[in-house]
């Protein structure tokens, strides 16, 4: 589904990625993993098209998609959740998740003339997504009165609700208690059950190994090992890169 | 020769706007504040200086001394009594720069109250007799404003390079965090800052005011063309700003040999608007480093 | 004499409404700091001048300057599409000054300071609006619709995307939104109801000059969109009735007009900063400013 051929980016002299490759096969769930400044987060902003590649390419179900503008590549169907919270914090919940469904929204005479509306359908959308994530009592709240859990998991749930054919998560459960942790771990396996593919950078190694069918792991901007959980979890080189980092 | 006044009055323009900027330009540098009300202060030092030589008659030496005292406190207070609160509770960029707009209008007003709006001359200078240099002429006052200027240039180089204080100034406008860090207190530095720049719009008000007439919207009028040099030579870049005004003072004399000549505030305005849309990176560029 | 006296600050407060709303659009709604509004309302000002002068119809005056000002909303969208808060505020402003410029100096159009005189009156369906009443009338419509045709925009999902472009434009994109086009349209609309408040404005005052069109008039405004709070229509409204009434006492202590108008500006100036300082979310705002 997606393939990253040599993917290049610098920021000075500073080679945050160099010479990434891998792929994503359809309905799994990848894990991109590596010590911290591996480029993983770099990598992801790539492929969302929010930095332009220095070289190499991206390949979205056949399509090149290098260096397009963000909005194109979302409406191709990918669907991204950022490392820190990106909520529009001073509109409520329930806004919030409606962005992620409207397609309409953009259309000034479409919305002037009032066709746009808020109808049952998408309305059910969103309280079902709500009741997933445990979050329906805060429907109507705005984004900014929430906690720091409780953003993440709307934020989750939004990028959920985002058509798409690829979810990409950047670190879903940081700073979030054990218990949720697992909740979300279910959450995405059942999402992956019914056909969803998903990309996710995780530093939470149980998290990660628990749900993962593929692994790819990073450091210095390159793709250093990649695998099923298993055998990434005793590679000398995995446990090298990490242990490096620990040393520094 | 043609060529030789406009040239001249490139330099005289150049100089006058170099003094405003230079001090605008020390101010963003260290603070990151767009002081626009910086231009009220040279206003309001210049009507001081009328009104404590031609309406209180006082030796014109002494009210220069005195002025230019006033503009520093002045400077200092606008810091202490607007910014320093902004800054306490955390304010963006744009709301400081909304308030250095409504403290700009503020004096203004006041200006406009206790003056009037006439235009106003600080008779110091009786007549100004010109000097011939290759036929174009320029005044005693004239050539004493470039020499001031460039003199401004190689003081503030030597300032910021070799005192303690022109140190710690560049250190906290590299990075205040680390600064910081060092021990340097940020509060003084940004305080120093306004009252060195300000210390410079005093001199700015002097020369000026006997140039030109005074009258209460100069600051505006003044605090437009010093921005326009400061971000011609990248915005935070003090000698940048001096050489960015000398370049504007050019391109404005010789800019209406081939326009009508109401048209130079012009020139200013949409050399400013083209450098602010294309060219960013200039002000980025400086803010990008600044974080590292 | 009250009666004429009231109508006049009546037909102001509708003025100075539709200007504000106008800028809610892009500042509060959208998050785009244009201080270059009062631009668009000196172009719909001298564009229905200048119509109205050569024998147009208002109801062509009208909507030529609602458009011409739209026009330039488009056309200043895409320079400052990637700038930030205070750069854009400052792009926008050199804007302002530009375009004063133009007025002051293209005098073969404009007669520079000299000014255009002797607007008539506006007539609509045969109805001649010379009366000041009428005019009130007149200008308490438009703006009332200008501020229903806003809220209905706000409220609608296509007023959700531009407060989520002002909460975080990268999470906009990323969620598919063609952020570039939403600010073009709230750049727009913006320019299109500010233009349209040049136009009432030429036509109550029947004369105008570049020097209706600087900072100076800018700042009641801004005063007005941050204590009304940002993103907040009904703070706006109460905002410029206090904003435009608050300084009149000053007229009644006897002093000479001259003083009264940098008065004004005082106390519109000691305002924003005190506003800015204590209370920056101003009575209803949903955010602080940037």
């Amino acid at each position: 589904m997606l393939k990253i051929k040599n993917l290049k980016k610098y920021f000075g002299g500073v080679k945050a990625v160099d010479g990434c490759s891998f792929e994503v096969k359809k309905n799994t769930i990848t894990a991109l993993i590596g010590p911290n400044g591996a480029g993983k987060s770099t990598v992801f902003n790539l492929i969302s098209g929010i930095l332009k590649a220095d070289d190499g390419k991206i390949v979205f179900n056949g399509r090149e998609i290098t260096n397009e503008k963000p909005e194109k590549i979302s409406s191709l169907g990918i669907s991204r959740l950022f490392q820190q919270t990106r909520l529009f914090n001073n509109l409520t919940v329930k806004e919030n998740l409606n962005l992620a469904l409207e397609q309409e929204d953009t259309k000034f005479w479409k919305n002037f003339f009032g066709k746009v509306k808020l109808n049952r359908g998408k309305e059910k959308k969103i309280d079902e997504i709500l009741k997933l994530v445990n979050m329906e009592k805060f429907k109507n709240r705005l984004a900014r009165e929430l906690s720091y859990g409780q953003k993440r998991l709307v934020e989750i749930a939004r990028a959920i609700l985002k058509p798409h054919k690829l979810l990409m998560l950047d670190e879903p459960v940081a700073g979030v208690n054990p218990k949720l942790r697992k909740e979300i771990a279910k959450i995405l396996k059942k999402l992956n059950k019914e056909g969803d593919t998903i990309l996710l950078i995780e530093h939470d190694m149980n998290f990660t190994l628990k749900i993962a069918d593929e692994v790819i792991v990073m450091d210095n901007g390159k793709v250093i090992a990649k695998g099923k959980p298993k055998e990434i979890k005793n590679n000398p080189k995995v446990i090298e890169a990490y242990l490096g980092e620990t040393k520094k | 020769m043609i060529a030789m006044q406009l040239l001249i009055n490139s330099l005289i323009a150049g100089a006058i706007y170099a003094l405003v900027a230079s001090g605008f330009s020390l101010i963003y540098s260290t603070t990151k504040i767009i002081h626009f009300a910086h231009g009220a202060i040279i206003a309001i030092s210049a009507y001081f200086l009328y009104f404590l030589y031609s309406i209180l008659g006082l030796n014109f030496g002494f009210a220069v001394i005195l002025t230019i005292i006033f503009s520093a406190i002045a400077g200092y207070f606008s810091d202490f009594l607007i910014y320093k609160p902004l800054r306490k509770r955390k304010a963006s960029s744009i709301m400081l720069l909304i308030a250095s707009v409504a403290l700009l209008i503020l004096i203004e007003s006041i200006i406009l109250i206790l003056f009037g709006a006439d235009v106003k001359t600080i008779g110091f200078i009786k007549i100004a007799k010109g000097i011939e240099i290759f036929s174009a002429i320029i005044t005693p006052l004239q050539i004493f404003i470039i020499v001031s200027s460039i003199a401004l240039l190689l003081f503030l180089f030597i300032f910021m390079k070799k005192t303690k204080i022109g140190k710690a100034m560049r250190a906290v406008a590299d990075n205040k965090e680390i600064a910081e860090v060092v021990g340097i207190s940020s509060e003084k530095i940004f305080a120093y800052a306004f009252i060195i720049g300000s210390f410079i719009a005093g001199i700015a008000s002097i020369l000026v005011g006997l140039e030109q007439n005074i009258e209460p919207m100069m600051g505006t009028n003044l605090m437009i063309k010093g921005f326009t040099g400061a971000i011609i030579g990248g915005i935070g870049n003090v000698p940048g700003a001096i050489l960015g005004s000398f370049l504007l003072g050019f391109a404005e004399n010789f800019g209406i040999w081939f326009l009508p000549s109401g048209y130079k505030d012009a020139i200013a305005f949409i050399i400013l608007l083209i450098f602010l849309l294309f060219k960013p990176e200039e002000i980025l560029g400086i803010k990008k480093e600044s974080k590292k | 004499m009250i009666e004429a006296y009231l109508m006049h600050l009546a037909i102001l407060i509708f003025i100075y409404l539709l200007l504000a709303i106008s800028l809610q659009i892009s500042m509060g709604f959208t998050g785009l700091f244009n201080l270059g509004h009062i631009a668009f309302y000196c172009i719909g000002a001298y564009v229905s001048a200048l119509l109205a002068l050569n024998g147009f119809p208002f109801w062509l005056s009208f909507i030529s300057a609602g458009i011409s000002a739209l026009v330039f909303g488009f056309f200043i969208a895409l320079p400052t599409n990637k700038l930030k808060d205070d750069y854009l505020a400052l792009a926008t402003l050199a804007f302002t000054f530009v375009i004063y410029a133009i007025a002051l100096n293209w005098t073969s159009l404009t007669r520079g300071p000299l000014g255009l005189p002797g607007i008539p009156r506006p007539s609509l369906f045969g109805i001649s609006f010379s009366s000041n009443l009428s005019f009130l009338f007149l200008t308490a419509f438009v703006t009332l619709a200008s501020l229903f045709i806003i809220k209905r925009i706000v409220d609608s999902p296509f007023g959700k995307v531009l407060e989520a472009i002002r909460d975080d434009e990268t999470a906009a994109r990323v969620l598919g939104k063609n952020v570039f086009k939403m600010k073009s349209y709230a750049l727009a609309i913006s320019a299109f109801f500010a233009g349209i408040a040049g136009s009432l404005y030429a036509y109550y005052i029947t004369f105008i000059d570049p020097s209706s069109f600087t900072l100076l008039q800018l700042i009641p405004v801004l005063t007005i969109v941050i204590i009304g709070g940002l993103a907040s229509l009904k703070g706006t409204i109460i905002a410029t009735i206090l904003i435009v009434l608050l300084p009149e006492p000053l007229r009644f202590i006897g002093f000479p007009s001259s003083i009264v108008g940098p008065m004004r500006q005082i106390i519109y100036a000691l305002i924003l900063l005190l506003i800015l300082i204590y209370k920056p979310k101003g009575f209803y705002g949903k955010v602080e400013l940037g």
